[in-house]
């Protein structure tokens, strides 16, 4: 199912994460890896002429400037690129989020892998998701999965998966997902919802009914759908979503979790608020998943 | 040397050539070629005789050197106002020159009237305005350009532009099969949020056949996106021509006369194809310019009108408001200090000024839109215009020219400027990259989505 994923990658350290999960998942399920670099926007009429991503500089987009930075990346990843034979590395020019767009569809890619954000950015907003990756997740037919801080627990693969659901149209995509994922490699799947309760007074007695009437709408709207699949368990919290996925995933020592992302929101500033999937991004310590389309589920 | 590999007076027909030439790393060999290169004056003198017309003659002589041009130019002001600014000085320095001389005239000649032509004068024609006798020195510009250009002193971006345009004409290596594909992109990426929504290709007898910038298709599809989605919001029978798509005229600007009268009648025949309505264009100024207002007199249509109305996209959009085809939500309109970029190439040259802030009624809450001063038909050049943009050798220049319109923005405190034009978009983004001053810009199309009223049918539905 991971047949060819395409890594976009800065090449810069807040993508370094993203970029081992790719190329083990590479190595370990014999997946085709892209390598996308966008190089940056050439600017007006015909000139070749970007700001480097590194330097800020602006360079002109030639040969020699290419090379170098193949050469770059090449060097980077080295340890990562031994013993994989099947890697192309793409560069090309224009806005990074419409780019690796482009090349996902035009390979048809079954997994987009990025960094949340390029790092590049002021420190405070180190591991944001960017406005990158929020048009990138938005739009793409496939799943993204993001990195945001390299932990240990996933190095030997995914063995446990927490799928949290909204129950909107794209959680459905985001289970299959889910479900898919944990048939072909053979892990235990936690279906969650958390209450949201904040902003609410209830009682705990109400409490209690909501949390067994959300329970009761997992089995109904999901367990139909898993045939022969017994790995897996329900467990509905109640509390502020992004926060109770975090706790769920550091108690069952989670190493994917696989959410819906259906902001419409594109404006990086307005949507990191709200979003639980960037909010979850930012604080989980395994790869996120946020799938929006059902095409590549 | 006769000609260069590279710098010649042939313009660029092929792939190769076009490789070749975009090979050389910001074209300095190019350059280097062009200083060898000879002036084939017979044929200057020749072609002056057989191009220039009586307003063209009438003008330089009867240019009186009085100077009242000289303020009217930005780039005149932004440059320590130096006599070598003023635009009479410009243009009698150069062409008259040329005339005077009788074509007699030797490459440092050429090399230098190429930069007084694409680095001294935008062809904004804002002076023409201030001219006591009406002497518009930027068309006189865009003549010049077209006799250097067919000597092969052209600068080295507008040179490939202008290949681009012969070889897949548009601006860019955009190929028929890369736009329809796009096309396809944006539909299906669009259709889940807008249901319903298509981006027809080809389909004959419409209402309303849309064209665009190269600029769309290649780096910001989304732009094609968005006219989808106000064409289906206003529930419009529209499509685009697979062939003919592609609305702007780099060759314009580099004075490539041959590949303008090509590219328009490759958009006419589209419109002769497809017979539609009429035709809007999208955001740009020069693509304006170059098919509605130049165009018809390149392929020689003798009322001096495209085949089909051919309305801007903002006068699209003024329509669409004004007869309820779309609705602005009231509480969704702009509430924060916002300021409007006149586009040279359809605010002076085609009027339509007033069309814009019509616009900015529907979209601005009251009180909020301060216009740029001066603004309308007497507005500035975004400073890159005329192909200077794009011009790596001049962009020193070029960002000095910025500074004109980074005071005027800085002067009415918006942080927000609307600029219909990718060229003054591309400009304005620019002058921040350059200078730091805090503003954001956009196009219509993406504010107006952002406000509008969207019937209750036109909703995707949502299960939840």
């Amino acid at each position: 199912m991971f047949k060819k994923i395409l890594l976009a990658t800065t090449g810069s350290t807040a993508s370094f994460g993203a970029a081992r999960v790719a190329f083990d998942m590479a190595k370990r399920y014999g997946s085709e890896v892209t390598v996308f670099h966008v190089l940056g926007v050439p600017t007006k009429a015909y000139s070749q002429i970007v700001n480097d991503v590194r330097t800020g500089e602006e360079v002109e987009v030639d040969e020699d400037y290419r090379s170098w930075v193949e050469e770059e990346i090449r060097t980077t990843y080295a340890k990562q690129l031994e013993g994989l034979d099947n890697v192309r590395i793409i560069l090309t020019t224009g806005v990074p989020s419409r780019e690796i767009l482009r090349e996902a569809r035009s390979i048809d890619a079954d997994l987009i892998v990025m960094g949340a954000s390029s790092g590049n950015s002021a420190n405070y907003y180190r591991g944001y998701p960017g406005s990158t990756f929020q048009k990138v997740a938005k739009a793409a037919g496939c799943p993204i999965l993001t990195v945001h801080r390299e932990s240990a627990s996933y190095w030997g693969g995914f063995s446990k998966i927490l799928f949290g659901t909204d129950f909107s149209k794209q959680s459905l995509s985001a289970f299959l997902f889910a479900l898919k994922t944990a048939r072909e490699l053979d892990c235990e799947l936690t279906i969650f919802h958390a209450l949201d309760i904040s902003g609410k007074v209830l009682d705990q007695n109400e409490i209690e009914e909501n949390l067994i009437a959300v329970r009761e709408r997992i089995r109904s709207t999901y367990s139909p759908l898993m045939g022969d699949f017994k790995n897996y368990d329900i467990e509905v919290w109640e509390g502020a979503p992004y926060v109770e996925i975090v706790k769920l995933a550091r108690e069952k020592q989670v190493d994917l979790v696989v959410l819906a992302h259906h902001t419409r929101e594109l404006d990086p500033e307005k949507a990191r608020i709200g979003s639980t999937v960037e909010q979850v991004i930012v604080r989980a310590n395994c790869p996120v998943v946020s799938v929006s389309k059902p095409e590549k589920v | 040397m006769p000609e260069g590999k590279i710098c010649n007076k042939q313009p660029i027909n092929t792939v190769e050539q076009l490789q070749l030439t975009l090979a050389d790393k910001s074209g300095i060999k190019y350059y280097e070629e062009m200083e060898h290169l000879d002036v084939d004056t017979d044929k200057l003198w020749a072609s002056i005789q057989k191009t220039m017309k009586s307003r063209t003659k009438t003008w330089l002589e009867i240019c009186a050197h009085c100077g009242l041009c000289a303020e009217s130019c930005f780039l005149y002001q932004v440059n320590g106002k130096v006599p070598t600014q003023v635009p009479s000085y410009k243009i009698q320095s150069t062409l008259g020159e040329m005339v005077k001389r009788k074509g007699k005239v030797d490459n440092a000649f050429m090399r230098h009237a190429m930069e007084v032509a694409w680095s001294q004068c935008t062809c904004c024609n804002r002076c023409g305005m201030y001219c006591p006798h009406g002497i518009d020195v930027g068309v006189m510009f865009s003549y010049l350009r077209g006799l250097l250009y067919s000597q092969g002193f052209v600068p080295w971006e507008l040179k490939i532009g202008s290949g681009m345009h012969r070889i897949y004409r548009a601006q860019m290596d955009v190929t028929q099969e890369d736009w329809v594909e796009t096309c396809e992109w944006m539909a299906e990426e669009t259709e889940e949020e807008w249901p319903g929504l298509e981006i027809p290709v080809d389909k004959k007898d419409a209402d309303i056949m849309y064209t665009c910038n190269a600029r769309e298709p290649k780096h910001y599809p989304e732009d094609i996106a968005e006219a989808a989605i106000l064409f289906h919001v206003a529930g419009e029978n529209w499509t685009v021509p697979s062939e003919g798509w592609e609305q702007t005229s780099l060759s314009m600007f580099a004075g490539d006369w041959e590949c303008c009268k090509d590219n328009v009648q490759n958009v006419y025949n589209a419109i002769e194809r497809l017979n539609p309505k009429r035709c809007i264009g999208t955001e740009c100024g020069h693509a304006h310019r170059a098919t509605v207002i130049e165009g018809p007199y390149w392929v020689g249509r003798e009322d001096g009108l495209p085949p089909r109305p051919y309305i801007h996209y903002v006068e699209w959009l003024a329509e669409a408001l004004r007869t309820g085809k779309l609705k602005i939500d009231p509480a969704k309109r702009i509430k924060e200090p916002v300021t409007l970029q006149d586009s040279c190439n359809y605010v002076r040259n085609h009027g339509l000024k007033m069309i814009t802030r019509e616009i900015i009624e529907y979209i601005v809450e009251p009180g909020y839109f301060v216009e740029m001063s001066p603004n309308r038909e007497h507005n500035y050049c975004c400073g890159g215009g005329g192909g200077f943009n794009g011009i790596g050798k001049f962009r020193p220049q070029r960002n000095v020219a910025l500074r004109k319109k980074m005071e005027q923005i800085i002067d009415t405190g918006a942080k927000l400027v609307i600029a219909p034009c990718h060229n003054c978009w591309d400009a304005i983004r620019d002058l921040e990259e350059e200078y730091h001053i805090g503003i954001r810009w956009s196009f219509l199309k993406p504010l107006i989505i952002s406000m509008l009223e969207v019937p209750e049918h036109l909703k995707p539905k949502e299960e939840e």
